[in-house]
């Protein structure tokens, strides 16, 4: 019961941060609630026994991530100008169309109970038998998704590699002489 | 209700629980807030003692003077009653939340630090840390990189050059050892085998040849210097640094929230020097007494034991803390690149050479 009520206070109070994300004039506002966001999301899966995963999504998520994204939006430093040029015609449609969609995909999957991952095969307790949190996403990854693993460092690498490369100084450039 | 039913309403496992659970917070916020007053204290006279000067000892109330002490308090009640000044053009959401973060994630740290072992009181086992995480430390991680927020809004939001600056500054440099930080903490996760902190320090003993820093050297080192620069202090200060900055990302701050930042800092200090002695030095073991021999020797009251050992773990912080201020005031402050030179050219590299030799002679240790 006061399981459900933490549950229904901490999704009530993601969708207020998400409109407070979506709605606000000025972007490091959105980004700090989107920080807020990301929290309560946190908070989520550690009530669903998953502390790594929250943990994980504190840190990397919410603690690197959002402030990259900060620091972008605070160089790009757009006065309301700038965010004119940027407005999509008919933003409000396609908010709506989207939320549509969400909205029956998620409750499509709930009534007819195929959600992935709901009875699946780590519930809680199988998961605390196996030697807790950490060590069974850690087998897991390294043995059954060793490919998705390596693939994405290999990715991550690729794309570090090419933002070196774009965010260079073009030599010419500089001898203008 | 009569008496006795209150009581046994009270021996239930629950009533227990939240009991012990209020008593635990109130303990660890009061500690924790205790520890900005003294430090102030001690950041004035300890620099003095190593100068060969006196520091504050004139404020007195009704000529005590108590070496100084009660200047903390007058600092304290002067910028309570400055008068609160808000930059026109700031942003007030940020601005008004820079301070909160700051002291938000300091206290949060605060509560997965164990300062005891497991209690049994009540036939109910409880842990002596405000939450018992299995993924202790992760979460410490985790919450210390929501401190970069602090400093990024604070700056951001003072819609002021200077303050601007110092923030991006001091926010890069914050995340730039938000890195070697967590690489110096993986080889600890590598030998003890375990996240949680409770299980660390148990695992360490109570004789320091088996404790953290003899164990991982170079993690302890690599950490005691990112300790340094992730609360922006000593001499990875630039952010602050009053000739540099003017005052860096609180330019616009005064009054409580100027406190505030500074309540942040020095609980933040406290909670990393608490993490450090817990992982490194044994926590709330005492050197050289294993817990069962304390427990006997205070007549085997359990939680006699555990207030000697929150009182051995604050000694071990209060140590840690006074490096923060003898370093201070020996060091001379970093230039930004030297600073980012020497956390990403140098104190990455050498993370993950010694996560390497780690986990390649802890192989080598299982295959005897």
């Amino acid at each position: 019961m006061s399981q459900e009520l933490m549950f229904y206070a901490t999704a009530f109070l993601i969708t207020v941060c998400s409109v407070m994300v979506v709605t606000n004039r000025n972007p490091v506002v959105s980004a700090i609630y989107l920080v807020g966001d990301l929290f309560l999301l946190a908070a989520v899966f550690a009530s669903l026994d998953a502390h790594f995963v929250a943990a994980i999504q504190v840190l990397v998520y919410a603690g690197a991530i959002v402030v990259l994204f900060m620091f972008v939006i605070m160089l790009l430093n757009l006065g309301p100008e700038g965010k004119a040029h940027l407005r999509i015609p008919a933003p409000e449609l396609a908010v709506l169309v989207l939320t549509i969609i969400g909205f029956t995909t998620i409750g499509t999957l709930l009534l007819t109970g195929q959600a992935p991952g709901v009875g699946g095969e780590w519930s809680p307790e199988a998961i605390q038998t196996n030697g807790g949190n950490t060590f069974t996403i850690a087998m897991v990854l390294f043995t059954k998704f060793i490919w998705p693993f390596e693939i994405s460092s290999i990715l991550i690498l690729l794309a570090v590699i090419a933002a070196i490369v774009i965010a260079k100084k073009d030599k010419k450039q500089v001898v203008h002489d | 209700m009569g008496l006795d039913e209150l009581l046994a309403l009270l021996k239930t496992d629950t009533a227990i629980e939240i009991i012990a659970a209020v008593i635990k917070i109130l303990v660890v916020l009061v500690v924790c807030l205790q520890v900005p007053p003294v430090m102030v204290w001690i950041e004035r006279r300890a620099p003095a003692m190593m100068q060969r000067r006196k520091g504050p000892n004139r404020v007195g109330i009704f000529q005590w003077r108590l070496y100084g002490l009660i200047q903390s308090l007058a600092d304290t009640v002067k910028l309570v009653f400055k008068q609160e000044v808000v930059p026109r053009g700031a942003n007030k959401v940020a601005y008004h939340l820079a301070p909160i973060f700051g002291v938000f994630t300091a206290l949060l740290i605060a509560c997965a630090i164990p300062f005891g072992n497991d209690l049994v009181i009540f036939g109910q086992k409880i842990g002596l840390s405000v939450v018992r995480l299995d993924v202790g430390f992760l979460f410490i991680l985790a919450i210390s990189s929501l401190a970069v927020y602090t400093v990024t809004l604070a700056g951001w939001s003072s819609n002021s050059k200077y303050a601007l600056l110092g923030s991006l500054r001091a926010s890069a440099q914050m995340i730039s050892y938000e890195i070697p930080l967590g690489m110096s903490l993986v080889p600890i996760v590598v030998i003890f085998g375990t996240l949680d902190l409770n299980q660390i320090v148990v695992s360490q003993g109570a004789y320091p040849w088996a404790w953290g820093v003899v164990r991982a050297p170079v993690s302890f080192l690599l950490f005691l210097i990112c300790m340094f620069a992730e609360t922006n202090r000593a001499p990875f200060d630039l952010a602050e640094g009053e000739s540099e900055l003017v005052a860096g990302f609180h330019t616009e701050y005064n009054s409580a929230k100027f406190a505030a930042f500074f309540l942040g800092e020095y609980v933040s200090m406290f909670v990393l020097s608490c993490l450090a002695s817990t992982i490194f030095f044994g926590g709330w073991q005492a050197p050289f007494i294993p817990y069962d021999t304390l427990v006997k020797l205070v007549g085997g009251y359990n939680w006699i034991a555990a207030i000697i050992g929150f009182t051995v773990l604050i000694l071990k912080a209060s140590f840690f803390m006074w490096v923060y201020v003898w370093v201070r005031w020996t060091l001379p402050r970093f230039r930004y690149d030297q600073l980012m030179g020497l956390g990403w050219k140098f104190m990455l590299p050498v993370g993950l050479v010694n996560l390497l030799v780690t986990a390649l002679v802890m192989a080598a240790l299982e295959f005897h």
